[in-house]
């Protein structure tokens, strides 16, 4: 039986990114370090999954504080089949918030079992309402047949480009993307909650002032948290923190 | 001594330090050397150009520069802080802390040197260092709400989970508002205090707290877990039914939500009517998803499992999906099961129509070459193993659908069952011809070749995916991207060979990425802190902790492992593949050992003529650096080393620390220890061995040989150690046993165990040496043993070896496992 999991939020299973870059190098040509899944792991845990086989006994997982030993390796470590390990664009050209697929396969063996399908909804849902992203977009191999179908036909993404010579063995790549937007949180329903929640907290609560104000204070913060990324597969985040890493202490 | 520069040097020396931050390192060792001119001892200014030395990757001038920095400037905060980040540069952490340390003693205030001590204090897990740095960094800027989060993750990690929440509160306590609902960083730390509250046993709590803050955290998913979770394991049994049904209407296929429902419902594991009427109302409203029909097979019995094994079975065969039988295998424990599912496929093909170019017959085209397709995994699974059934059904599937690659890389595993890797290999080459774009298959075709021992063909195979222009082409390529897997395979195909210097190249390459995982979680000590992911940071650093627990770790020490054993106990092995050693003519030995040696200098002579050929060519990596070449690409340097044993404990240490009960890591430690004569720390590997499978017979052999090293001592035990070892052993093999009593009764015990029997035969011989030609015959006759497997007789092969047996006695047993498993390759001796 395949479960689909979560990849870094709740509960964990980053253990598994070992797992999960065999499972990519298995099947796929393009490859990332380790590193780079750390990096999505650790900067959007809500938006990759991982699917995996169920032990037979079932998961052990460690005890969040010190589990070394529960349990066998099989229940600990189960096969991964497939994941999908996804991200927010950084710097969105249009400015525009979305969703990225870096990369998800399935392995040939758990085909025909719907697992890429359900590890693309969950993902785009939490993109959805995680990040409030309007759309998501991937690259797809024009001659992938089977993944064209899953995106277009099963999913509902449209082609939005073909990118000539996007992969390095010099295939073109369709560039295709599908709204998010009607997967959103209730903002004016949370905030409505907020200022009942205030209202009864404390009587002498100040409303109704700062709502309209915060979206986009936020958006102002966010630009500045903004960290820049090469493109391509060798990437890590060595090259992606900002400067001040090892900065003496001169001046 | 401070050294004052002219104001015209000091603003050089700024833009110095800019052209420092902004990675212009030309331009900056440019302007510091404009300073040098004037000021050739200036401290600061020699500090700053070795490091900017070091980030080019100048490291030996760095720091003989740093040195000397130091020596002009020894007060100097700069110099230390260079210094220190000149030591993180070689990862030599320690020092680099000492060195901080100096800085910051000069330079109590500044944040760079503070934070810079801090990461490190963390990559060390130096928890009480680190609580230490962070209330000083919070203090210096408590507005930061980093800050505060920092401090909490110091303490939470450290074990103090009170403090962590308090933290974490106080930081909340001043917020006049909340923050917005976008803002992440808030949401985040939110849940992250309210996972504080639940580790800490406060379940309750946290339920509260999730109650009255989860309806505006952004992770909503993450939110309805630890809900759902958290009310389970309250016993609110209603609530948590709501939650997981909330769940499973979410993501059906995550069978731990309906295990989870099934207890919130308080369905009794023995009521399997009403445990099957709740998963038949997920199927209606899921119909497409697995769990719910797959997860009743496993408590139905009788006609009940019949029925719904049929349907199961019937779906998926229609539905052609090429994982069916992975997914039922879990059930073949149970023999009743095993068999029932056989009969009904058999049923499936006896009464299916058969494709006769009717219409009907075309339809069942797919239905007829799945079934014919399960039938020959059914047969080739060990549990219900029959390989010429196995081969007859693959071939009925590929007659039918000749360009299914499952079913041509089924027949491959069937070959490999067969004991016959060559053939295996083979068959997998067909199979990944018949989709020469798909990745998967080509990994498979590789993976064989190497089973094969082809690590030539193996690497062309998998050079058709990778990028062949990386420094070292393909396997230069499969290093860079970290592909364990086949590094893992490689390194095990030439430690078959006996091939030890390119084993353990492989091996150590693997040990390296692990090394690389460890490291890559530099960065995110501070990184996480600015994205303010904080869970799967504590998630992360956690996981860190116990990195080489994972099974790919496992995998290549115990390699690297039996690698140094061979070594160490035959060091002529370091030049290539010799015969045997002992039992062999020496002169033989002396022949063979010269033409290895020859050899092994043939290939360093090629090897370097490729090096000098690829230097001519062009050698910059894509980002215009220059990739260091491997000065030892074939291990030479590794497989001469002075001290096998000392370079096994290295892979040893980690796999005994994460992986105590493992069994075979045990059994190698106890090899290890005793060659280096620790034999307290041997008898500690046997005594934990023991505690996990007392029967264990790798472990019998040794209990014995560690009594018979106690017994002829060349010198008597220091007396502290011989007190120890002699009272614990003691419990395990006392002094006073009958040894070869105590054999026949562990052999009489497990007489239906091959494994077992080799062991007591291994006992025998060693116990009563003029014994041998007998427990030779006794283990052929393990070969009638309807049990055995053809690994397993291999084994007992590679016993006769260890025994130093005759080449009779060993040609004998050959011939008789190639009489019983004619198509095995592994019996054919030269």
């Amino acid at each position: 039986m395949v479960d689909i999991l979560p990849l870094s939020s709740y509960p964990s299973y980053i253990d598994l990114l070992p797992s999960i870059q065999t499972c990519n190098i298995t099947n796929l040509p393009e490859n990332y370090f380790l590193k780079y899944y750390l990096y999505h792991a650790l900067t959007w845990p809500q938006l990759s999954f991982v699917a995996v086989v169920r032990p037979k006994n079932g998961y052990s997982k460690h005890s969040t504080a010190d589990g070394a030993g529960v349990g066998s390796v099989a229940e600990q470590y189960p096969k991964v089949v497939g994941y999908v390990l996804a991200k927010m664009e950084e710097e969105p050209t249009d400015g525009v918030a979305h969703g990225h697929i870096t990369s998800l396969s399935v392995m040939r063996t758990h085909r025909r079992l719907g697992i890429a399908e359900r590890l693309m909804r969950m993902s785009q849902r939490a993109m959805a309402e995680s990040h409030r992203a309007k759309y998501v977009s991937l690259h797809v191999r024009v001659s992938n047949n089977a993944a064209l179908r899953l995106y277009r036909d099963t999913l509902g993404f449209e082609v939005e480009t073909v990118e000539s010579k996007y992969y390095a063995d010099g295939e073109d790549a369709y560039a295709m993307r599908m709204d998010l937007s009607s997967m959103w949180m209730d903002w004016a329903e949370i905030e409505r909650k907020d200022r009942e929640r205030a209202a009864k907290d404390e009587k002498d609560a100040d409303e109704g002032e700062e709502v309209g104000e915060l979206g986009k204070k936020d958006a102002e913060k966010d630009n500045e948290k903004m960290v820049r990324v090469k493109v391509g597969r060798g990437l890590g985040v060595g090259d992606l923190v900002e400067k001040n890493e090892s900065q003496p202490a001169a001046q | 001594m401070p050294q004052p520069l002219s104001s015209k040097d000091a603003s050089l020396f700024r833009q110095v330090v800019r052209h420092y931050e902004n990675k212009q390192h030309k331009k900056g060792i440019k302007t510091a050397e404009q300073i040098l001119k004037k000021n050739p001892n200036h401290g600061d200014t020699l500090a700053m150009k070795a490091l900017i030395m070091s980030n080019m990757g100048q490291q030996e001038e760095a720091f003989a520069l740093a040195k000397e920095a130091l020596k002009n400037d020894m007060k100097s905060h700069i110099c230390w802080h260079v210094y220190g980040l000149l030591y993180r540069a070689e990862k030599n952490y320690e020092e680099a802390i000492k060195a901080y340390r100096f800085a910051l003693r000069i330079e109590p205030e500044s944040q760079p040197i503070q934070r810079d001590l801090a990461l490190l204090q963390m990559q060390m897990r130096d928890y009480q260092g680190y609580i230490q740095s962070r209330k000083t960094m919070l203090q210096a800027r408590p507005g930061l709400r980093q800050n505060w989060t920092a401090l909490a993750i110091a303490h939470h990690l450290s074990g103090d989970l009170e403090e962590a929440e308090k933290v974490l509160t106080t930081y909340e306590e001043t917020l006049k508002i909340p923050p917005p609902i976008s803002d992440m960083e808030h949401s985040e730390a939110v849940l992250y205090k309210n996972v504080v509250m639940a580790e800490a046993g406060k379940v309750d709590k946290a339920l509260e707290h999730l109650e009255q803050v989860g309806y505006r955290i952004s992770d909503v998913l993450a939110v309805m877990e630890m809900k759902a979770d958290y009310l389970l394991r309250l016993d609110k049994k209603a609530e948590a039914e709501a939650a997981y049904t909330a769940l499973l209407e979410r993501n059906p296929d995550n069978s731990l939500y309906y295990d989870a429902l099934v207890r919130a419902k308080g369905i009794s594991s023995d009521d399997h009517k009403a445990l099957k009427a709740e998963y038949d109302a997920w199927v209606e409203k899921y119909p497409r998803g697995d769990a719910p029909r797959r997860i009743p097979l496993e408590f139905l019995e009788g006609d009940d499992f019949k029925q719904a094994a049929d349907a199961y079975l019937q779906r998926m065969l229609k539905k052609g999906v090429p994982s069916l039988f992975a997914n039922l295998k879990s059930l073949y424990t149970n023999p009743v099961k095993r068999a029932t599912v056989q009969e009904l496929v058999e049923s499936y093909i006896a009464t299916a129509p058969q494709s006769d170019g009717s219409a009907e017959g075309a339809d069942n085209t797919e239905f007829l070459s799945s079934s014919y397709y399960f039938l020959a995994q059914h047969y080739n699974y060990h549990l219900s193993r029959d390989l010429t059934k196995a081969m007859e059904n693959v071939d009925k599937a590929i007659e039918l659908a000749p360009k299914a690659v499952e079913y041509q890389l089924t027949k491959a595993r069937i070959w490999k069952h067969y004991g016959n890797m060559e053939k295996a290999a083979e068959e997998m080459e067909k199979a990944r011809k018949l989709d020469e774009k798909d990745r998967y298959i080509n990994s498979k075709a590789a993976k064989y070749q190497l089973r094969n021992n082809d690590n030539d063909k193996g690497l062309d195979n998998m050079s058709k995916f990778t990028r062949n222009e990386t420094v070292g082409g393909a396997l230069g390529d499969l290093h860079e991207m970290q592909c364990t897997w086949y590094l893992t395979e490689d390194g095990e195909a030439y430690l078959r060979q006996k091939k030890l210097g390119l084993a353990l190249k492989r091996f150590h390459a693997v040990y390296n990425i692990f090394d690389t995982w460890q490291e890559d979680q530099f960065d995110f000590h501070s990184f996480s802190l600015r994205k303010g992911m904080i869970r799967a940071y504590v998630d992360m650093v956690r996981w860190e902790d116990r990195l080489r627990e994972h099974p790919f770790y496992t995998r290549v020490a115990v390699s690297a492992i039996k690698a140094y054993l061979i070594l160490h106990d035959d060091p002529d092995m370091a030049h290539g593949p010799l015969p045997n050693g002992s039992g062999e003519d020496d002169s033989e030995r002396k022949k063979a050992l010269k033409k290895a040696k020859k050899e092994q200098q043939r290939l360093e002579k090629l090897e370097a003529e490729k090096r000098e050929a690829r230097k001519a060519a062009s050698t910059k990596g894509v980002d215009g650096e220059v990739k260091k070449e491997d000065p030892d690409p074939l291990g030479t340097k590794l497989v001469q080393t002075q001290d096998p044993l000392k370079d096994a404990i290295k892979f040893l240490t980690p796999l005994l620390e994460l992986n105590p009960k493992s069994v075979e890591a045990q059994c190698l430690g106890f090899e290890v220890y005793l060659r280096r004569g620790k034999h307290a720390l041997a008898l500690k590997c046997l005594s934990a061995a023991h505690a996990v499978d007392a029967s264990n017979p790798t472990l019998h052999v040794q209990l014995l040989r560690f009594r018979k090293t106690l017994d002829t001592l060349p010198e008597p035990l220091a007396p502290q150690v011989a007190e120890v070892v002699n009272a614990e052993f003691e419990t395990l093999l006392p002094k006073g046993q009958n040894l070869e009593e105590w054999n026949n009764s562990f052999a009489s015990t497990h007489k239906d165990n091959v494994p077992h029997q080799q062991a007591g035969l291994t006992c025998r011989q060693l116990l009563k040496p003029d014994s041998k030609p007998q427990c030779e015959q006794d283990l052929a006759s393990t070969l009638d043993s309807g049990d055995i497997t053809i690994e397993t007789a291999f084994a007992g092969l590679e016993l006769l070896n260890e025994w130093g047996s005759s080449q009779a006695a060993k040609t004998a047993y050959a011939q008789k496992a190639s009489g019983k498993w004619p198509e095995a390759t592994v019996f054919r001796l030269e």
